[in-house]
């Protein structure tokens, strides 16, 4: 009684699938893999990912979990193996749990790249390095001793104490801090858990705890307009200084209000575009390991440094030029 | 009124085993429908998708975690009581067991067995501050549900994540023994006595005699409070072997593994008849429940039309939902439930506090 | 706890920075107050956390769309509203387990919204921040308001008839109904103010940035269970009120902040707060064992 309904149903949707099935055999596939789907970064990556696939005329498959979650990374690419994809690129969640579903999909003949971080190298072809995280890093702690004039106590929000480059970049930061600026102290690291909401409540009680706080860093996307809300609340906009890793569009508001100095980012709808091309001529062979080059359609030649594929240097939104970017 | 379900009359068992029919026409149904919609031939004429042998390994291995403490849940769900604990204890489990490996340089089997013993003693704070000071279940599990995450994070300083397994024992998470995945066995293993203790043993009685009347059931007699105890040491002991499956699965132990495993777990009880208020419920049911997730939640990852959304969990999640609420409302059309909830623990009057 | 703070750390009380916890918390209090009714009632609703973004995100998309702000908060008002009767619907109606069935709308719900979002920030136009109104005043507004509304309900909740309906039909239905109550049309209820509430809730933290993001409310729904139940109120129903709901929050938002202020480092945190639920819950029931017949 209760499956008869439910049977008609997947009938008729079988109908609908079986013409969707034969058009796509044809092209060749790439799977790509962000550590959470919904996060604007990656939806702009996929804005730059989807443009490159209909440049070259291939299928692509963008799926990941919506919460940063290294398991069911592993499920998504095992999924792809028995769906026989020809190439996945891959923002690897935690570099040891993922490399050792993408040596199985090498193993079966898929070729594997990573994106934005990085597997361990025995377990993909090449990585489409967006910075490093020392230039990343470097950037993001030079920047805000220009802003301190290299002395005062600062802290910084990442987005969970779990997820792999968040803390590769605080230790980087870390070591940054302790090597060139003795005079700032890092007073406190909080995690805001990827909510915005949250990060708003970790830089308020960061102020109160720390009164001779001068500047907030924060290294995950939502954390950035959360800490510059609550700047701006604590009406200390300009005493507390803000910058961070974050999109120009969720930003833009607070970088010409002066609550947010910097914003530190590479042009995802580069990256996207950049790694489906790689992914691409990794599949047919054109691109193989020793290269020195890339000839992107888009960017140009891109250098390679061993099996890096390097997109350039991150780019710092201000109020000057947050205008100019969409994304 | 109700009709007595702790020494179950034939039509009550007639209806349980109603609810478990309907729920195996669904999975079967859903099952064909997947094979002949969710796979295809690729360009290199290679048989790709649901219909393939190793996709069908990989929805056993994706569901074992799962899986376990669905089983784990059900003996304890039919006494009435709940355990929101076991996913965050997984989690503290795998890094355990990682810790006792690496840093205490421990054979894998010892630190295996220590992650055990380790993991039921967890289950047994439930178990003291459920019985010895009769709290509500939901209540004990909601905090030790965020004190075993947060003891998991605090030893590894959220940073530190424990890898380089010996293949020994990956071998466990990702190979094959005797033709099946090798945890798919040790699933196996503890399904089976899980099902033997609920449905062949005194044990399993007096769970429904609990989950029916607690009050009851010491007046029959029972020693209510020990085997209360019992089921959430077991959920414990069972948690922890779920951990050390996962690491061995992604072959790393970190402390967010088996975020939010606990609720996809209660789904699976309740889809398999289970009754949320105790008294009724079998493993086989859960089984099927457990079964009917996770083969919609990889079928549908095969389904053209979802990758082209590019949103499989989602749609998954949403069907889970679905399937539940149906599960829930056709349940009322062949069997009366309560209408209100009783309470999960013995009726002594309670005063009202301040 | 708060003398404790007032030892180590003097500083947690600046009234700048408790106005601004105040109104960050006060949208959880507004929950927290309907969870208490649910709880009361012998139900329980897990799905609070997905209603809330859910409503948060239909009053971000309606003011992003150009509809004025009177006209956006009864309408994320009324969605809650409408969830929450789809929950009682199912509870009252059907009869079925209320942990169950907000199991369900919680998974529905969230997955749904995530298919539809993707978890995109909605940017929200001028002007709706703080309801338009100056910051402070803006600030001072949402804090009144949920405590305002905190002061009804417990008011209302021990003096009209309706409140003692509610505790009614959470100590013991079957009387209630020989009493003449309708216990079901009550659960219906509770179960849409709790709606309601949530959307109200929803719509007070909208309007405290410029951006919505569809994960607000992760979690929401165990912080105020917790809250509820810290604070003293029966899970099995029919006892506790809405001051010790109160008092469970505020002890649950300091703790952590209190952290940052005492300088313990934040992976303790979340070990920290489930040991203190559990020393809550253990505390009380002691209490109750000794008091108790």
């Amino acid at each position: 009684m209760k499956n008869s309904p439910l049977t008609r149903l997947l009938a008729a949707a079988a109908l609908v699938l079986a013409s969707t099935l034969s058009a796509a055999e044809s092209q060749l596939i790439v799977a790509m893999l962000p550590k959470s789907k919904g996060n604007a970064y990656f939806v702009s990556c996929k804005a730059g990912a989807d443009r490159a696939a209909r440049d070259l005329g291939v299928k692509l498959l963008f799926d990941g979990p919506t919460d940063s979650n290294a398991a069911k990374q592993n499920e998504i690419v095992e999924n792809w193996i028995t769906l026989g994809v020809d190439v996945i690129a891959v923002a690897a969640e935690n570099r040891e749990g993922i490399s050792t579903a993408l040596r199985k999909a090498r193993k079966q003949g898929i070729q594997v790249v990573t994106y934005d971080a990085d597997a361990q190298p025995d377990a993909r072809s090449f990585f489409v390095n967006q910075a490093t995280p020392q230039g990343i890093a470097h950037t993001l702690m030079d920047d805000a001793a220009r802003l301190l004039n290299g002395e005062g106590e600062f802290a910084i929000i990442l987005a969970t104490l779990t997820a792999a480059n968040q803390r590769e970049w605080q230790q980087l930061i870390e070591k940054r801090w302790k090597e060139k600026y003795p005079k700032m102290k890092l007073v406190a690291v909080r995690p805001c858990d990827d909510l915005k909401d949250k990060a708003q409540s970790e830089a308020t009680a960061l102020m109160s705890a720390h009164p001779n706080l001068k500047l907030i860093m924060a290294i995950c996307s939502p954390a950035v307009p959360g800490a510059a809300e609550a700047v701006k609340q604590a009406g200390k906009t300009g005493k507390v200084k803000v910058i961070g890793l974050g999109l120009p569009s969720e930003n833009r508001r607070y970088v010409k209000e002066g609550v947010t100095d910097t914003v530190v980012l590479w042009k995802t709808e580069d990256l996207g575009y950049l790694t489906i091309e790689a992914a691409v001529a990794v599949a047919k062979g054109t691109l193989k390991p020793g290269a020195k080059t890339f000839p992107s359609r888009k960017l140009g030649a891109i250098e390679i440094q061993g099996d890096n594929i390097l997109l350039g240097k991150p780019f710092a939104f201000t109020k000057e030029n947050i205008d100019q970017f969409n994304f | 009124m109700m009709k007595p379900t702790d020494a179950p009359s034939r039509d009550w068992k007639a209806l349980l085993l109603r609810h478990e029919m309907i729920l195996l026409y669904v999975l079967v149904a859903e099952w064909l429908f997947f094979y002949f919609a969710g796979t295809s031939v690729n360009r290199r004429g290679v048989v790709i998708g649901f219909g393939t042998l190793d996709r069908q390994f990989d929805v056993l291995r994706h569901s074992c975690e799962i899986g376990l403490l669905a089983l784990a849940l059900t003996p304890v769900i039919i006494t009435g009581g709940i355990d929101l604990s076991v996913g965050s204890l997984l989690g503290l489990c795998a890094i355990l067991f990682g810790k006792l490996w690496h840093d205490a340089g421990l054979p894998i089997p010892v630190a295996a067995g220590l992650t055990l013993v380790i993991g039921t003693l967890a289950g047994g704070l439930n178990a003291v501050l459920v019985t010895a000071l009769r709290l509500p279940p939901l209540i004990v599990t909601l905090g030790t549900y965020s004190l075993f995450r947060g003891l998991a994070e605090a030893i590894t300083r959220g940073a530190v994540t424990y890898t380089d397994f010996p293949a020994g024992f990956l071998f466990l998470g990702q190979e094959r023994w005797l033709g099946l995945p090798t945890q798919a066995w040790l699933f196996a293993l503890v399904a089976l006595a899980v099902w033997l203790l609920v449905h062949r043993t005194t044990f399993g009685r007096s769970y429904r005699a609990i989950g029916y009347s607690s009050e009851g059931a010491r007046h029959a007699g029972l020693p209510v409070a020990s085997r209360l105890a019992g089921v959430y040491l077991l959920a414990g002991g069972i948690a922890a072997l779920a951990g050390i499956i996962y690491t061995a699965r992604l072959g790393q132990a970190k402390a967010d593994a088996g975020t939010g495993y606990e609720l996809f777990a209660i789904t699976a009880v309740v889809l398999g008849g289970t009754s949320i208020f105790g008294g009724a419920g079998s493993v086989h049911g859960t089984l099927l429940g457990v079964a009917a997730i996770a083969v919609l939640k990889n079928g549908l990852a095969c389904l053209p039309v979802v990758m082209e959304l590019n949103a499989a969990e989602e749609i998954a999640g949403l069907l889970t939902g679905a399937l539940l609420l149906l599960a829930l409302t056709g349940g009322v059309a062949f069997r009366m439930v309560p209408r209100l909830r009783r309470p999960h623990r013995a009726p002594s009057p309670t005063p009202p506090s301040s | 706890m708060l003398t404790l703070l007032a030892v180590f750390a003097p500083a947690f009380f600046q009234p700048q920075p408790l106005l601004s916890l105040a109104t960050r918390e006060a949208p959880t209090l507004v929950v927290a107050c309907g969870m208490a009714l649910v709880i009361i009632s012998r139900q329980i609703d897990i799905s609070v956390g997905s209603q809330f973004s859910v409503c948060g995100v239909c009053a971000g998309l309606l003011a992003a769309s150009g509809w004025p702000l009177a006209a956006t908060l009864p309408a994320a008002v009324a969605t809650g509203a409408l969830l929450g009767a789809v929950n009682g619907a199912l509870i009252a109606g059907l009869g079925l387990p209320s942990i169950v069935v907000s199991l369900a709308t919680m998974v529905t719900l969230r997955q749904g919204l995530n298919l539809a979002r993707q978890g995109q920030f909605v940017n929200l136009p001028d002007g709706v921040q703080w309801f338009g109104l100056s910051q402070s005043s803006g600030q001072g507004l949402i804090v009144g308001f949920a405590v305002l509304l905190l002061v009804a309900l417990a008011l209302a909740m021990r003096h009209l008839a309706a409140g003692r309906f509610i505790h009614a039909i959470g100590s013991d239905a079957e009387a209630a109904r020989l009493a003449g109550i309708r216990p079901r049309l009550g659960t219906f209820l509770v179960f849409v103010l709790m709606g309601a509430l949530t959307g109200l809730a929803a719509m007070m933290n909208v309007v405290q940035s410029p951006q919505v993001q569809p994960l607000s409310g992760l979690g929401l729904e165990l912080k105020v269970i917790a809250a509820v139940v810290v604070g003293g109120v029966a899970i099995s129903g029919g006892s506790g009120n809405l001051w010790g709901a109160f008092a469970g929050l505020l002890l649950l938002a300091c703790i952590g902040p209190a952290l940052t202020h005492l300088r313990v480092e934040a992976y303790w945190e979340k070990a920290i707060q489930g040991a203190i639920i559990l020393l809550a819950v253990v505390a009380d029931g002691i209490r109750s064992r000794r008091t108790g017949p």
